[in-house]
């Protein structure tokens, strides 16, 4: 069961929107502003004689301006001042903005969810950031404030009676559904650490949801999760057993990553460390390519001998085909349906990590927005749509986008990149290089994954899983609806919004 | 305006065979039925070539002279005014009728659809109308006859565009325009148009067979399914091209309008074109399609190099590239043959098996997507006339864009009814010269000393091997009568006792996956005479549900309810496979599944008919099981077995070994595309060649020989550790065995361009005393010495090679022109290159 706790950012001066600056040369260090501040920005510990450097990550910024508490107003010398860190200005970029970054980790740190458009879009000009709710009486923004950075809560809706379970099959066979609509998406053992990995099924088994697990074998220890591991069996067959197969309730097919479509999966010396090279039964250091296609499926009738394959290994398993998104995505998810398959899982082109090579994430397959209601159109003109299920995935990066892909005609979403932010990820893109990642996160190196405690990941995960799930309740109560399954191509929900586009100019809003 | 592809389809069911002698459409039902999980009965279709007069009810020249118009009504209204523009002012009708059919089609299981009236025109063109069009056309330099050919061709074309339209109203469309030829297609599996169009006594020399798996849902009209015409051709298709807008733009620039939108019609057109506009012989028109590229160009001769350089250049954005595999029948009304054409594309992405039997009586050249499909067309032609034998004399692949048969092969039977299998280069594909079948017509008697012969048998039954020599010897010694008389006295034997009967299976057995001298026997008679004989004996096992103490247990179809315990761990369960679906939960994979986990451990399926996965999902630790599977076996046998043991007696398909952890394969023939992909472990031993892509991305410790060679793409990616610490390896020894039996070596033991492409680990051990690979295969590996340690590693995986097939280390292996020689001479190491370049251009993992 999950419990939202707290779960705070596992390095002492976590990066923030806000820099409180000490002029060292005026503070005489008596301590007002520590005994000031509720949230904790300045500590004056026992037996030190200087207040130490302020934890700014703490700081509620400007709207703290009117408290009788600033400590920038009760300075006696005048020593404080707040500016924009400068941390803040150098991370984010146009699809991953900084406060969707800082959104994100304050999501996974506290459970609740941020409230105001910069912590709802990007600042891409386009796909879900060129989107809006449609939302039946135009109340909401304005009125409930804009902004409502750090830990003054937002209370989480009363969720009473609205559900947000959607189901995983609903063809014959076994019955599986998840208590959210979206779950983890395939990293491997390899890209990421076993810490992460065991931290996402663990935060999916809390919230009754799943996790998958890549490409890169299935590591002993998320044995005990089974129930929640979705299995992939992707073009490169590393560390696919009959035993993995067998094991779990979902089996996903990866023909392609949104990020890459063309490409397969490639995973470099460096990162080919002994551990993962046994997972894989490869050889350490020698660098790992998965192929672009399958070999053994060069059509749709393989693609059907394929699953029965899966069917053979495993007769109570769903499948699931994870495709990225042509321009025939729609004939590509019927031809899913009649071969066996039971969830269409439609990977766009707004994803990947670093490791995707960017002339790849950048330049091909369809936009994700389009993509969808392609897909769930075609599969209702032909009769298919109430017996398939729809996931999307590629750049879900918060609860909003989560929506907004349901509203254009998906049952759920998968998440990747979101997940890895919660964990502490700064999105710098750095995924692929030695190593890898130089937060732990996207590492294999026994030493830097140490840095994630599994314990702590799951926390943030399951905190950031239940700030998604009440705004999803949020959003559905503002629309009048009982159940996410109401808002399945509900395109009437949804605008087109020109006027939005993000100054992120950090000096006007302080 | 921009062309959309209107269908979209991935590949498909194909089959299609050539006789000798005309036979009836009831034989082309067999293969379709085979071929139904390769489509999805949302289209079907069959062409027949090379027509029966008599069946048709007009003269013989009348059959020959005159286009054989089939216009398939969609809507009933159509006809009259098809008639009244594009028939009668134009046409000289000899005879025109409806296309009997069934009366309901209703009647026909798994016809949903009401398949089309089709009406049949015998037209000849009027001679002032004909005068007409060559004049307005300057065909004036055109034989006569041709431009008639081209006259019909735009009619139909402008019956099409009017009367379908992809675009607009479907109202009817022209299935077939040639001269001895026909093409019938609807909405449903394709065996059913035999059914509903009354086919099952109508006579032919050449028929083809489709099974099509669109995905658009609701298909109501069969316009997409194929085959497609072209001017005197049938074309089927199996794959899907990536480029089909530029191969349309191609052709829209060459004046030839696609109206179907389906890569189908483009390749048919595509052929068309190549063959009455520019006039290119077949082997040019080959190139076109399937340009030869990378090492095998630079393999052809310098004056071929030239013209293929040239077709390219011309003809390169009219290719077809990505998967695809034709299969064309046709007349050549001007050279008078019927043809049977099979062609593959340059990257041999799609599987593809041919197969010829050079009867006494008979020829008959067969063309398939799958091996199933080609034995169940055998199997239904000798279950009604036994100067057909069941197994062919010879199987084999195409190396599709390649300098050593060009990736395709056609089956031309001329106007003396003989039967011709040439290549693209037009080299004769040939069987065995010398030796003659079997007559099965005959019945079995006695021998003279029939007696005598008895108790030799009896004498011969000490063990399996004892056995296999006697009657390896009789073959050569015997007259066919003695041979087929004493493999039946040992079906009689095998009921004596169960010991009896294990040393007389195992003991054909070997008579059937061994390859020995035959004398003036055609081999394939031979192994008819063992196999029938093994199915003698498998059927006469007590059933499961039986009470008996024997170690044999009968389970088929039938009595598959009838289900119990193995009683000890020597039991043997004998699954007669006919009947089995060839997937899904009732299929025989499962049912082994299920008689595993109750506690049985040998297995002997026979009378396999494409059935899939079987010793799949037996989950891991599986050793001590062993399955023996015989007859045709179907695709991803073995695949993820985890420590049991395969026996295939007889050629493999495709997907065999997929992501195999550990155990044992042994295959007594060929295997298909992409043997053991992501293999992890186990052993494998292949008695003849590989299709394309063996052991892609295998890792961890597979240890494989194979003793043909394969298409290309050997082992790329492969990433099996170092063999000599425990990693994974593939001995490849380039043999093939020549029509007495002989072991000899191949041409080349590679004859691939890509060898162990992109790999960075394990190694290939490649008996290549000649030297006859070069740098150029390789990209990514490099060649190395044969060491001392090498050769110590693969020495008991030879030995064991040995001890299956016959294959002798000492006799075979290392002896070069009839020199003995030492390993080092003989075989050389393929190993990966420490290449920098997989290190820097690599990315991380998503």
């Amino acid at each position: 069961m999950q419990t939202v706790k707290k779960a705070p950012s596992r390095f002492p001066n976590e990066i923030s929107e806000i820099e409180v600056q000490r002029d060292l040369s005026k503070c005489i260090n008596c301590g007002t502003c520590a005994k000031l501040c509720p949230f904790g920005v300045h500590e004056r510990k026992t037996g030190y004689n200087r207040v130490s450097k302020p934890l700014s990550y703490r700081c509620i910024g400007t709207s703290c301006e009117d408290k009788p508490f600033y400590c920038v107003n009760h300075c006696p010398r005048g020593a404080l001042s707040l500016g924009v860190s400068s941390e803040y200005r150098t991370i984010g970029d146009y699809r991953w903005t900084r406060d969707l970054i800082i959104g994100t980790w304050k999501q996974a740190e506290t459970g609740i969810p941020l409230k105001g458009q910069r912590y709802e879009i990007g600042n891409s000009g386009g796909g879900f950031d060129r989107i809006s709710f449609n939302f039946p009486d135009d109340e909401g923004r304005g009125e409930r404030g804009d902004e409502n950075i750090g830990q003054n809560a937002f209370l989480p809706s009363d969720d009473t009676g609205i559900s947000t379970e959607i189901d995983l099959n609903k063809r014959e066979g076994t019955k599986i559904s998840i208590r959210v609509p979206f779950y983890g998406g395939g990293m491997s053992f390899g890209s990421i650490s076993l810490s992460v990995m065991l931290a996402k099924a663990k935060a999916a088994r809390a919230w009754g949801t799943f996790t998958c697990t890549g490409e890169g074998g299935y590591p002993e220890a998320l044995k005990e999760y089974d129930d929640n591991v979705i299995t992939q069996v992707a073009t490169g067959l590393f560390g696919v057993m009959e035993d993995t197969i067998q094991r779990v309730k979902i089996v996903e097919f990866k023909y392609a990553q949104g990020a890459k479509p063309g490409l397969g999966g490639h995973l470099l010396g460096d990162k080919v460390t002994a551990e993962v090279a046994r997972m894989r039964e490869a050889i350490s250091g020698s660098s790992l390519f998965s192929p672009f296609p399958f070999h053994s499926v060069y059509s749709v009738e393989d693609h059907k001998k394929h699953l029965d394959w899966i069917k053979e290994l495993n007769p109570n398993a769903i499948v699931s085909v994870k495709v990225s998104t042509p321009t025939d995505v729609d004939m590509v998810a019927v031809g899913s349906y009649y071969a066996g398959a039971n969830i269409i899982h439609l990977d766009g082109s707004y994803g990947g990590t670093g490791a995707a090579p960017d002339i790849a994430k950048k330049n091909i397959a369809m936009p994700i927005e389009y993509a969808i209601p392609k897909v769930h159109e075609f599969l209702k003109r032909e009769g298919l749509r109430d017996t398939m299920t729809i996931i999307a995935s590629g750049g879900i990066r918060t609860a909003h986008d989560a929506l907004k892909a349901i509203a254009l005609g998906a049952d759920g979403v998968v998440i990747g990149t979101a997940e890895l932010v919660a964990l502490g990820c700064v999105r710098c893109g750095n995924c692929e290089s030695g190593r890898g990642c130089p937060r732990g996160i996207a590492t294999t190196d026994p030493e830097l994954s140490e840095a994630v405690n599994v314990e702590w990941g799951a926390q943030r995960l399951i905190n950031l899983y239940a700030a998604w799930r009440s705004e999803i309740v949020d959003v559905l109560k503002r629309f009048g609806m009982r159940s996410i399954k109401e808002l399945v191509g509900r395109y009437d929900c949804l605008i087109e919004n020109h006027e939005i586009t993000q100054e992120n100019d950090e000096e006007t809003k302080l | 305006m921009k062309i959309h592809k209107s269908e979209d389809e991935g590949g498909c069911g194909v089959v299609g065979f050539a006789s000798t002698i005309p036979v009836r459409g009831k034989h082309i039902f067999e293969p379709a039925i085979q071929m139904h999980n390769r489509g999805n009965g949302k289209g079907g279709g069959i062409a027949a070539v090379g027509l029966s007069y008599e069946d048709l009810g007009v003269s013989e020249s009348l059959l020959k002279n005159d286009y054989l118009l089939q216009i398939a009504l969609l809507d009933q209204e159509a006809q009259s005014d098809i008639d009244a523009e594009f028939i009668t002012p134009l046409m000289d009708v000899d005879k025109s009728e409806r296309i009997p059919t069934v009366s309901d089609y209703h009647a026909i299981e798994g016809l949903e659809t009401k398949p089309p009236d089709v009406w049949r025109y015998f037209v000849r063109v009027k001679a002032d109308v004909l005068d007409r069009f060559i004049n307005e056309t300057k065909l004036e330099d055109v034989d006569r006859r041709r431009a008639e050919d081209e006259f019909i061709y735009q009619n139909s074309f402008k019956i099409n565009t009017k009367f379908y339209a992809s675009l607009g109203d479907k109202r009817a469309f022209v299935l077939s325009q040639g001269r001895n030829m026909m093409i019938l297609k609807i909405v449903g599996y394709a065996e059913n148009i035999v059914r509903y169009y009354k086919l099952e006594d109508f006579r032919a020399h050449v028929w083809i067979a489709h099974q099509r798996y669109p995905t658009r849902g609701r298909v109501w009209h069969p316009g997409g399914a194929h085959p497609f015409m072209g001017m005197h051709e049938a074309l089927v298709h199996n794959g899907d091209f990536a480029n089909y807008h530029s191969v349309v733009e191609y052709l829209e620039q060459r004046g030839r309008h696609p109206l179907f939108l389906t890569d189908t019609e483009v390749s048919v057109l595509l052929f068309d074109l190549l063959s009455r506009k520019y006039n290119y012989p077949l082997e040019y028109i080959i190139e076109a399609m399937a340009p030869t590229t990378e090492f095998d160009f630079d393999m052809l001769p310098p004056k071929k190099q030239e013209i293929y350089h040239a077709i390219q250049t011309e003809h390169i954005h009219g290719s077809p590239d990505g998967p695809w595999f034709f299969i064309i029948a046709r007349t050549e009304p001007y050279e008078n043959y019927f043809q049977l054409i099979g062609i593959t594309d340059t990257s041999m992405l799609r599987p593809q098996v041919f197969a010829l039997v050079e009867g006494e009586e008979v020829q008959i050249g067969l063309i398939g997507s799958e091996k199933q499909a080609i034995d169940a067309t055998l199997k239904s032609l000798s279950e009604e006339d036994k100067r057909f034998p069941s197994v062919a004399d010879k199987y084999w692949n195409a190396r599709g864009g390649s300098y050593t048969d060009g990736g395709a092969f056609m089956f031309s039977i001329d106007s003396d009814e003989k039967l011709v299998c040439t290549n693209k280069f037009g080299e004769v594909v040939k069987t065995p010269e010398g030796q003659t079948h079997c007559d099965f017509r005959k019945p079995v008697t006695p021998p003279p000393d029939s007696d005598r012969q008895r108790e030799l048998i009896a004498a011969e039954l000490k063990s399996p091997l004892t056995l296999f020599v006697f009657l390896r010897n009789g073959v050569t010694e015997w007259d066919w009568d003695t041979l087929r008389w004493t493999v039946s006295e040992l079906t009689e034997c095998a009921k004596d006792d169960e010991q009896t009967k294990t040393t007389v299976i195992r003991g054909l057995t070997l008579l059937n996956d061994r390859r020995y001298d035959t004398g003036t026997k055609k081999r394939s008679s031979v192994v008819q005479i063992t196999k029938e004989a093994l199915h003698r004996i498998f059927d006469d096992t007590p059933a499961i549900d039986a009470k008996h103490a024997g170690i044999y247990h009968l389970i088929g179809w039938s009595n598959k309810d009838s289900f119990r315990p193995a009683d000890s761990a020597e039991a043997i369960l004998i699954v007669d496979a006919a009947g089995f679906p060839p997937e899904g939960e009732e299929c025989d994979a499962r049912l082994i599944v299920k008689a595993y986990e109750m506690g049985w451990k040998r297995f002997i399926v026979y009378n396999a008919q494409g059935q899939r996965f079987c010793g799949s999902g037996l989950g891991s630790e599986t050793t001590g099981v062993r399955i023996d599977i015989y007859d045709s076996s179907g695709d991803y046998l073995g695949s993820s077995m985890d420590g049991a043991e395969l026996y295939i007696h007889g050629n493999g398909q495709d997907q065999l070994g997929q992501i195999l952890g550990s155990g044992k394969l042994v295959v007594f023939g060929d295997v298909g595309q992409t043997f053991m992909y992501g293999a992890k472990g186990g052993e494998a031993y292949v008695l003849g060649n590989a299709a394309g892509r063996p052991l892609i991305n295998a890792v961890g410790k597979p240890r494989v020989v194979i003793n043909g060679t394969c298409l290309d793409y050997l082992a790329e990616s492969f990433m099996a550790g170092d063999p000599l610490n425990g990693g994974g390896f593939v001995v490849l020894n380039g043999l093939e065995h020549d029509g007495n039996g002989k072991c000899i070596e191949q041409d080349t033991p590679y004859p691939g361009s890509n060898l162990f492409s992109l790999a960075s680990g394990g190694a290939i051990y490649i008996r290549d005393p000649h030297h006859k690979l070069v740098e150029e295969q390789l990209n990514g590996g490099e060649f190395s010495i044969l060491t001392a340690e090498d050769w110590t590693l693969i020495l008991p995986y030879l030995e064991e090679n040995e001890r299956l097939f016959g294959i002798s280390i000492a006799d075979n292996l290392l002896v070069v022109n009839g020199d003995t020689k030492t390993p080092l001479d003989v075989y050389r190491k393929v190993k990966p290159l420490k290449n920098s370049v997989l290190v820097e251009c690599g990315e991380g993992e998503d």
